[in-house]
Formats: C-alpha cells, structure tokens, sequence
C-alpha cells in the first residue's frame, strides 16, 4: 500500500525524518518496503532564460542566457549558456534546467557538453525528464520543456519550487490488517507512531433532493455472497477532469487521474479502502439492480473491453435484462460512466471474501478493488465510503445529489463489546502494566477501552475485524497493547518452570554417526530435490509393476519432468554425478541420505528414509564400494552382514548384491547397468548403493560390550583349494563357520583367486579355479600345539571337501 | 718385542689415515685387534717371556690396543657421520611436490552444518528432536493451526498438491499439529525438515527448502522467554556479539507474532548493501502459539500455552557462509561443498 506523505500530512502532523518514520512504523509492525521520492529528477533548478540567440553552427540549436539565481559581488548576474533544439521556449519563460551532476528520471547523469561548437552547461527538462506529469503539475505532461506557469525564484530546486519534494512510503502489510488498506487506517497507525491522537475526517452527509427510489431499486438474490449492498443516485452529472488536488493524490498513491466520477470512487477506495463502482444509470434496465449468480452460458463484457465467460458459482450485478458488472471484480463496459452520462448509481457493496477470491481465480483476473474484496472489507465502513463519495460529488460540485440510501442491510450493525483479562495480557507478555496504562495504549490506535476492575471493557471499532470475540481476544489484545508498548522494551527471560532435559533422539544421533562416517571415508553429501520425471524411471530399467513404480504424483508441478516425488534416490544421485563429471569437479564419491515417497492408497503416502552412496573414477570398484558399506556397518555394528547375488534391473546383472542384516535384506548395491549409464550419460563406469535406513537401524547393536582381548597367540594360515567355477567366497567361509574344529578359526578372507588359462594350467583341470584363503586360529585358555594346529587345518579341508568337493592345492 | 709393538702401531695409525669406507676399517681391525690379528700375535708370544719382561710388555702392549682401539672408534665415528650425511643428501626432495593422498576427504553439506548448531544450541536449552512427515494432510499443515480453507494467508503460500487433502508441507509447523495431538505437554521440540512451495528456482528461491521448527507447550510461557530462547540460540549460531532484534508481525498460528532480525551479519550492523542500509536482516518469524490451535488439536487453551518459531536452514547458511545462491546448497557441485 503506497501513502504518500502529502496525504498522511492532511491528517497527521510530521516532524521526524523518513528513516525514523519508517523505523517506528517497522516497529509496529509495518514495513516501509521503500521511501519514493515525489520527484525522481535531482540537481534540477528553476531559471528565467533572459535572452535567445540563434546557433551559431546549427540551424535547429538556439543558446540561451539562463539566470540561475547566481550574483557576483557586485550582484552582477552570473548566467550560464545552455544550447537547447526546444522550440516552445521564449524570453522571459521560466523553466526547470538540469545542471552539472543532475540526475534524470530515467537515471541519466547530466554533463556540460559541447553542442557544435558551444558548450552547454546543462538542459531543459520537461516532465518526462522529470518524472512528473499533469496530474503533479498543469502542463507536465506535455511532450516538451516545461515552461512554469508560476514565478518561482531562481535557483530553487525544483521539486521545492513546484511542491514536490515529499516522498511516498510503500508500506507492507500484514493480511489480518485489513483496515490499513486505505490511507485513513495507515493514518490512524502512523498518527500513534508520532505520538499524536489520529482524529478521523468527520463526513458531512448530503442530504439531497427527492428520493433515490424514483430513479432505482436494488435486490439481492444471494444475501450470503453479498450481505450489504448501498447505493446513492446523482443527476445533472459534469463529467471533467477533477481538480488538482484530487489527481495529484490519486498519482501518488500510483492510480491514474480519469475523470471526476471515477476519480471519487477510486479517490475513496484509497482513503477508506473500500472499493465502489459507478453505473451509468441510463443503460440499466428499469434502474433495477440484481444482484445474482450468473447464469449458465452468460458472458459479461468488462471496463477493459475483455469478454468474460461466467459461470454459476460468481457473482453478477446485473439488471433484468443483462449482467452490468462482475460482483467485486470490474464493472461491464456496457454501463460505463462516459462523458454524456447524466445520471449515475453509485454502488458500496459488501461481497463475501471466499467468493471473489474464488472469482478472480477462476477468472485469472484480479484488480484493485477484488484484491481488497478478496482481503475482506466490512459494512459499516461500506457506508462510509458511499457518504464520503457522495461529499465529494457535492464539493466538486459534480452533480445534483438524490435524497435517500438504498441499502439491503436490514440487521443493525452495533460495536462490538469484547473483554480482556488484565492479568492474563500481562502474563503473555511477561508485563506488569496496569489497566489504565493498556487503555492508554489502545486509545492511541482509537479503541475505546473502558477499565473495569479485573478487565478491559473494549469497543471494537468496527475496522478492527481481526480482533475477536472468545478465545483469541485475550492473544488480539496482548498483541496490540505488546506492539504499542514496544516488543524491544520486553526484557528477555529463559523459561522456567519444570526442569527439562534436552535430547537427541536415536535415530537422529544415527544419522549424525552414519554422515560423519561418510564424509570420514571421502564421500560428499548432497541434498537432491525430491522431484523427478517419468522418464527417470524408464531409464532406470524398472519393469513395469516394480515398487519403485508406485510414485506420487503433484497435481501442480513446474512441468511433467518434475511432477513425480522420487521413490528412490538413485536417479539424483547419477544425475549429480554426471554434473560434476561435465563441470570436472574432481570428485567422485557422493552420498544423500533423504526420503522417498511411496503411492500405497492409504491416507498418507509411505515415507521411507534411504542412504544413497555413489562412487566413481579410476579407483573405484564393486569392491570399493563394498568395503565401504562393510567398514560402515561394522562402526555401526550392524549384525550379521551378508550380501547375496541379486539387486534392481538397474545395476549391472553380473555384479550386483543384496545387503542383508541378520537375514533381512535393508539394501543393494552394485555396478551401475551400461544402459543405465548410456541415458544418464555418463561414460565412466559407476558403483551405487541404496539402504534403507530405518531397516539399517533395526539391526545395530543397541550397547556394545567389552569382549577381553585374546591372552594367547593367534596363529595365522592360508590355503590354497581348487574348487568349481561356480563357487564363491561366500561358500568358503560358511563352509568353514560349519565345520567343528578343535580350536577357534576366526577372520577368514579369501584373498586370490586363480583361473587356468587353458585346462590343466598349473594342475588346475578345466571348470575348476584356484581360491585361497588366510584365516587365522586361537584357543582362549591355552597356546596352540602343532598337534591341534594341523587337526583344525585337517577339519577344515574335510568340510571343503564335504560342502565344496574342495581338493588342496598342492 | 717392543720395537715390533711400535712397528704395529705406527703403521696401523698410518693405514688408517687413508681408510675410506667402514670395510676397509673393519679388515683393519680384524688384522690387528682380531683373533689373528698381529696384536693378538704379540700378546699370545707373551707367554715365553721372563714375568718381569711381561709385565712391561703387558704394559705397554695394552697402551698400544687402547691407543688404536680409541683410533679405530675415531675413524669409524668419522665414517658414520659421513654416510649418514650422503644418505640424507640422497634422500632430500622437493617438500613442495603436491603431497599424496588415497581418498580425498568427504564434506558434509552446510545445511548439515548449520541444522547441527541450531539443533545443538536447542538441546543445549531443554529441546528434544522431533520429526513429522514431507507428505501431509492439508488439516494438519493448516487447518489445524487455524488457518481454516479460506483463509486470506493460504495465498500467502503457493503449495504443491497431491490431492484435495493431501500436500506436500510447506513449513515444518505442520509437525506442530502431530506433536501437539500426540505429545503428553509439557515438551520442547526442534522439528527439522524438508519443506516445500511454488517458487522458481532462482538465486533467492528454492522449491525445496530446509526448516527448523522449534515448539514449547508448558502452562507459564511469556513473549519474554521466546524473546530469551531465541536470542540464546542465535547468539550460539552467529555469534555472541550478534543482536537480536523482534518486530510485530502476522501469523495466523501464533499471536502476539514477530519477525525476528539479526543484527547485519556482514557490516556489523553498521549498514551495509547486503542489509540494504538497515543494519538488521531477517532470519525467521515466531510467536505465541494462537489458543485455537492448541484448541484444535486437542489441549485446553486455558491450561497449556506454546510458543514456535520457524527458521530457514536455508537462509542462515546463505548468511553465515555469504553464498550468493540458494541453488548451489541442492545442487551437488564438489567444488562447492569442498569450500564450506
């Protein structure tokens, strides 16, 4: 909401600087969002031209002798030369000169220059470069140097000598003050601000001539959409541009001066911020105004020559024949006030806020005056604003105003009477001010509060919608008698009351533990968006009916690309990845831990939380990856650690595992599928891992224990066996966790692996490979002999050669 | 026997003025001082003399070992020295070749980080971590926190939906609403969170964005201990010299409500183009909790009052770290996260 100060100052009386105004306004609760100076031009004078010689060089060019107020000491006129191509300048004119520095509207900086030959030592302005047109200043407007029709001293700045040196605040608002969306409420606000008592305008009602009732009639159809509708005639209208005054207000405040009738209702839409609309009383049928729903098919043609389709859930004004206006909205085009109109219904309705916003949606159109129907206005200042239109026709002497107001509100609109527990306003805001001080306060905003004993006995204007009747009324006023008191003379207190104990919640510490662990072993943590595509999940091989497939859908996404909330990270994270292989960012390990969203018909979808680890480059291996989630896991102490051949259609069909804990799968892991790699073109090979991470913690160990380290000598021993092709490592070290053994054979890893290049190399015959192992042996009570060393090793063979039809490798 | 004596000497003490290498020492040795060594010879021929003659040869000849003895550990300590310094001449190497590392180091994101200190400072005051779903009921997201269908603020907030009741949250206190319904009071919270809104993408815009809610129901909260609590926790983020700043403002959850500015993390205060002159910059928006809230889920307003601010993790890492572009905190570049 602009208010400019010229406007404020009609009301208000203003000594301190705009900062400070805007600082005590910010206190309230009202942010100046920008101070705009009532004229953009500086370092712009006023001068007299006292002579005119034609250009020497130039036939277009003349030069001027230009008084700028300058005197030597012996008050000798000290002029400057300025070369102008402006031909409506004469001898004698006085016009605006930008001088050496000045800055243009437009924001161009002002030089001497050399014009053929002769030096200028600045420029005429008109109001284009000024920034100001009719509306400031008679003339302005005008495609030309701007010859004052006044005598000004010379010298003076411009904006002081044409009265426009004020500036306007645009002010944001908060959407529960309804009332400060009008100049007269932001009034009421800045008044308190300066420490004065805001005194609204009292309105003078015309009495009129005759009776409204000859000329029309008013029905509403649907009370609920439209609790009041007021309306007052006018006839013998003069429609002509309104006074200076007037348009000068309406510019500043950023509208557009029309004529006489529109500016009134535009005039008072900015001061009482209600909106009003004028009809053409002539092009209403019968002078009967309906108020209905629009029917089907209906179209409305609107002020700005727009044909609109309408449909039974908006609001019309319209007359037995045909809609005249948009409820709220804009008035129809075949209504309009025009310069032949003699007889105007002026219109001050109360619309219900949840219909025109409803409106101005369906439509895609709003305007200032649904912006405000739509914020919410209220009945008892709809009739003011019509009381105060009416005075300006009368003033402006616009027309002859009609006796009588139409109004449709039969209920009698009363203050409202809230009460305030004291002691209750004061224990919210940690306070001790007495009643009378709270009253003070209020009254400083205009509302009327008696004290009586324990309460406040408040007289809700009516403006103050926001403040309620019940359970809030306590909160409304602690919150108004906290901001005029001041939130920074509060002083700051720590809670008290029970003692608590703060925490960090398990799974919250977990993730902590697992991000410190990743970012530990090189990887870097990424926060991916949650959307993705339809294609993501083509390209990530997913047959059709896969879980993956079960996604949720945004009704209103940016674009089809991102209208799917992600059910698994993957697809992020190969996308990060190939970013920071196209920009070389010399990283390959990346990891996220986020949520997915899974589509399963219930009233919320499935939330699950997954860890993401990704790596790649000339290091990086299945193994790589996987020695990862083993050393992770085993911080952690995850139990019970298995993988198992298998994993999603998008990782490679030859190296890919299941991640089990204590028999549950919580994860895969595996190499990206070259497909995979192809459409998310990415041309190194790529090593990917998802985890769930709730199933992951499930299986951890919730305390660890001490167990005593071993207090006789371990014994370390590898073999070599020759197994078949198909067998895994996996196969030797559960064959061996089977086996009985005299003593304790613990840590077992394979460690090579050797095929034949043709059958029978090095002993080895054909669909058998080579596997050897280290493992290593102890007893907890007794060093080992090499009687039981050789038994065990013995034990060992026979369960290989049992499970695994194992020979030793000799 | 003496002159042979001299004769020894005089000439091991001549050889070992050309010896080199540490070999050339130890032949020597063996040759005089070792089990056949011309030394030992003379020692063992002692025995033939007279007991007078063999004291004073024994004299004498020990005089001899000593002397060479205390020569020979000379020489040798020279050698050493003198290896040791061609070794660490062989070994010296250009120290600022780039070093050699297996792995590069990982980061965490510094959303991450600061999430962590706005958490910490939390439980540092008697806060609990709490968390509710991305993916939430319209009611709970704003019905229930008095924000009924057709309220004026519901387009204050552009949201993305799922369905007529379904949305994707776009503030972390829609966690409220569950905490307040199934929480036993009383009970501080942080809520930390993924939230979500219609807004392009842009330097100062993200779709997605980190919040942190913090709740307290109890029965004596004042506007005085949320202007406490939360100047502790910005004083912990930002600083101890930072000011805390609260200023009147709207929220339908919450009355009375502020907006809370710091002092200009950059100038100081002092005014400057990132505070745009003011000295003060917005970081988050808090309040008492609105008695119809806690109405609405459930808890008697008359009992149990709260209080709640929301902050943008967002925000605060632009602020504290200077990054220019909310985008880059999603955006995954290595030369990014490996700055912060």
């Amino acid at each position: 909401m602009k208010l400019p100060l010229k406007w404020l100052k009609d009301h208000v009386e203003y000594k301190v600087s705009h900062q400070e105004f805007a600082n005590r306004m910010l206190l309230r609760g009202f942010e100046v969002a920008e101070i705009i100076p009532e004229m953009k031009a500086t370092g712009v004078v006023v001068c007299t031209i006292d002579s005119i010689e034609q250009h020497p060089n130039a036939e277009r060019l003349r030069v001027c002798s230009v008084d700028i107020g300058k005197r030597d000491a012996n008050d000798q006129k000290l002029n400057i030369t300025i070369v102008t191509n402006a031909q409506n300048v004469k001898e004698k004119d006085q016009v605006p000169v930008a001088l050496d520095g000045a800055v243009l509207a437009d924001g161009m900086v002002i030089h001497p220059t050399k014009m053929r030959g002769v030096e200028s030592q600045g420029m005429f302005c008109g109001g284009a470069e000024l920034g100001i047109g009719d509306a400031e200043y008679p003339g302005a407007g005008n495609d030309s140097v701007l010859i004052l029709n006044e005598r000004y001293e010379n010298g003076d700045k411009i904006e002081t000598a044409l009265d426009l040196e004020d500036v306007i605040f645009d002010i944001e608002l908060t959407p529960n003050r309804t009332d400060c969306q009008s100049i007269l409420g932001l009034c009421r606000e800045a008044a308190s601000a300066l420490g004065q008592k805001f005194i609204e305008p009292e309105i003078k009602h015309i009495e009129g001539i005759g009776d409204a009732s000859e000329y029309a009639e008013v029905d509403v159809f649907n009370p609920q959409l439209c609790p009041r509708y007021l309306a007052r005639v006018v006839t013998d209208l003069k429609v002509e541009p309104s006074p200076h005054w007037m348009q000068l207000r309406l510019k500043l405040a950023g509208l557009r001066p029309i004529n006489n009738i529109v500016d009134i209702t535009n005039f008072v839409l900015l001061e009482y911020g209600h909106p009003m609309h004028a009809f053409d009383l002539a092009c209403i049928t019968d002078g009967h105004i309906v108020v209905r729903n629009a029917g089907t098919g209906e179209t409305v043609t609107t002020l700005d020559g727009k044909e609109r389709e309408v449909t039974n859930d908006m609001l019309l004004i319209a007359d037995p024949t045909k809609g005249v206006g948009i409820a709220g909205v804009m008035g129809g085009l075949n209504s309009e006030i025009t310069e032949n109109t003699k007889v105007t219904l002026f219109e001050s309705a109360v619309f219900l806020p949840e219909n025109i916003r409803h409106t101005t949606r369906k439509l895609r159109h709003s305007t200032d005056s649904s912006a405000r129907f739509c914020k919410g206005v209220e009945p008892v200042n709809a009739e003011k604003a019509i009381e105060r239109a009416i005075e300006l026709v009368h003033e402006l002497g616009a027309g002859k105003v009609v006796g009588g107001l139409i109004d449709t509100c039969e209920e009698k609109l009363e203050p409202r009477i809230v009460y305030a527990d004291i002691a209750h306003v004061n224990a919210i805001l940690n306070t001790e001010l007495s009643g009378e001080r709270m009253a003070e306060l209020l009254e400083s905003i205009n509302i009327p509060v008696i004290v009586e004993g324990e309460k406040l006995k408040i007289e809700v204007p009516h403006f103050r919608t926001d403040i309620e009747s019940g359970l809030e009324t306590d909160q409304d006023i602690a919150e108004e008698v906290g901001r005029l008191y001041g939130y920074d003379n509060i002083a700051p207190t720590l809670m008290n009351g029970d003692t608590f104990q703060g925490k960090l919640g398990e799974s919250f510490a977990r993730e902590d533990e697992v991000k410190d662990l990743m970012a530990a072993m090189g990887f870097m943590e990424l926060y991916n968006y949650n959307f993705t595509s339809p294609q993501e999940y083509d390209a990530l091989l997913l047959p059709a009916g896969d879980e993956k497939r079960k996604t949720v859908r945004l009704r209103n996404p940016f674009g089809e690309d991102q209208s799917l909330m992600r059910t698994t990270l993957i697809g992020g994270m190969l996308r990060t990845l190939r970013l920071n292989a196209n920009r070389k960012s010399g990283h390959g390990r990346f990891f996220e831990l986020g949520n997915v969203h899974f589509n399963n018909n219930a009233e919320l979808p499935e939330e699950r939380r997954m860890l993401s680890i990704v790596c790649t480059g000339a290091n990086e291996s299945f193994y790589t990856l996987k020695g990862v989630i083993e050393q992770l896991f085993s911080v952690l102490g995850a139990k019970k650690l298995r993988f198992e051949r298998g994993g999603g259609e998008y990782l490679h069909p030859g190296q890919k595992a299941h991640i089990l804990l204590e028999g549950e799968r919580v994860g895969e892991l595996g190499g990206v599928h070259p497909k995979v790699l192809k459409s998310f073109e990415l041309s190194a090979a790529a090593y990917i891992a998802e985890i769930d991470f709730f199933k992951l913690l499930s299986h951890l160990e919730a305390v660890r224990k001490f167990k005593p380290l071993p207090k006789f000598p371990l014994v370390p021993r590898d073999l070599a066996i020759i197994v078949d092709e198909s067998t895994e490592a996996q196969d030797i070290t559960d064959a061996i966790a089977g086996a009985k053994t005299a003593a304790i054979v613990e840590n077992v890893r394979v460690f090579d692996v050797f095929r034949p290049s043709v059958p029978g190399e090095k002993g080895i015959p054909g669909g058998k490979k080579s596997m050897a192992f280290r493992f290593e042996l102890r007893s907890d009570d007794h060093t080992l002999n090499d009687e039981e060393i050789n038994r065990t090793v013995n034990q060992i063979l026979k369960a290989l050669k049992f499970k695994l039809d194992a020979e030793l490798r000799s | 026997m003496l002159e042979e004596l001299a004769k020894i000497r005089e000439e091991a003490l001549k050889r070992l003025e050309s010896i080199e290498t540490e070999a050339e020492l130890t032949e020597l040795n063996v040759n005089i001082l070792g089990r056949n060594g011309a030394l030992t010879g003379i020692l063992r021929g002692m025995s033939k003399l007279s007991p007078d003659e063999r004291a004073a040869m024994g004299k004498e000849a020990n005089e001899v070992k000593q002397s060479l003895t205390a020569a020979f550990d000379e020489v040798k300590a020279l050698l050493e020295a003198k290896a040791e310094e061609e070794r660490i001449k062989a070994e010296t190497i250009d120290v600022t070749l780039p070093g050699v590392i297996d792995v590069p180091a990982g980061k965490l994101s510094p959303l991450t980080l600061v999430y962590r200190q706005i958490r910490d400072a939390l439980i540092g005051l008697g806060f609990t971590t709490y968390e509710g779903p991305e993916i939430e009921l319209d009611d709970n997201n704003f019905t229930k926190l008095n924000l009924p269908l057709n309220h004026p603020s519901r387009d204050m907030q552009d949201t993305f939906y799922v369905d007529d009741k379904v949305l994707l949250r776009t503030h972390t206190s829609a966690c409220e609403a569950r905490a307040l319904m199934t929480l036993e009071p009383p009970f501080r919270l942080v809520i930390p969170g993924r939230c979500f809104r219609v807004d392009e993408p842009d330097a100062s815009h993200s779709p997605i964005f980190m919040q942190m809610e913090g709740l307290v129901v109890d029965r004596n909260l004042t506007f005085a201990d949320l202007k406490g609590t939360i100047d502790t926790f910005v004083k912990a983020v930002f600083g101890e010299s930072v000011k805390t700043r609260l200023r009147p403002s709207y929220f339908p959850f919450t009355e009375p409500s502020a907006e809370v500015d710091i002092s200009c993390t950059i100038c100081g205060g002092r005014g400057c183009s990132s505070c745009k002159g003011t000295g003060w910059m917005e970081i988050m928006g808090c309040g008492m909790t609105n008695p119809h809230e806690i109405e609405n889920c459930g808890l008697d307003p008359r009992e149990w009052k709260g209080m709640a601010f929301g902050v943008g993790v967002d925000r605060v890492a632009c602020l504290k770290y200077g990054i220019n572009d909310i985008r880059l905190l999603y955006e995954g570049d290595a030369r990014f996260l490996r700055q912060l």
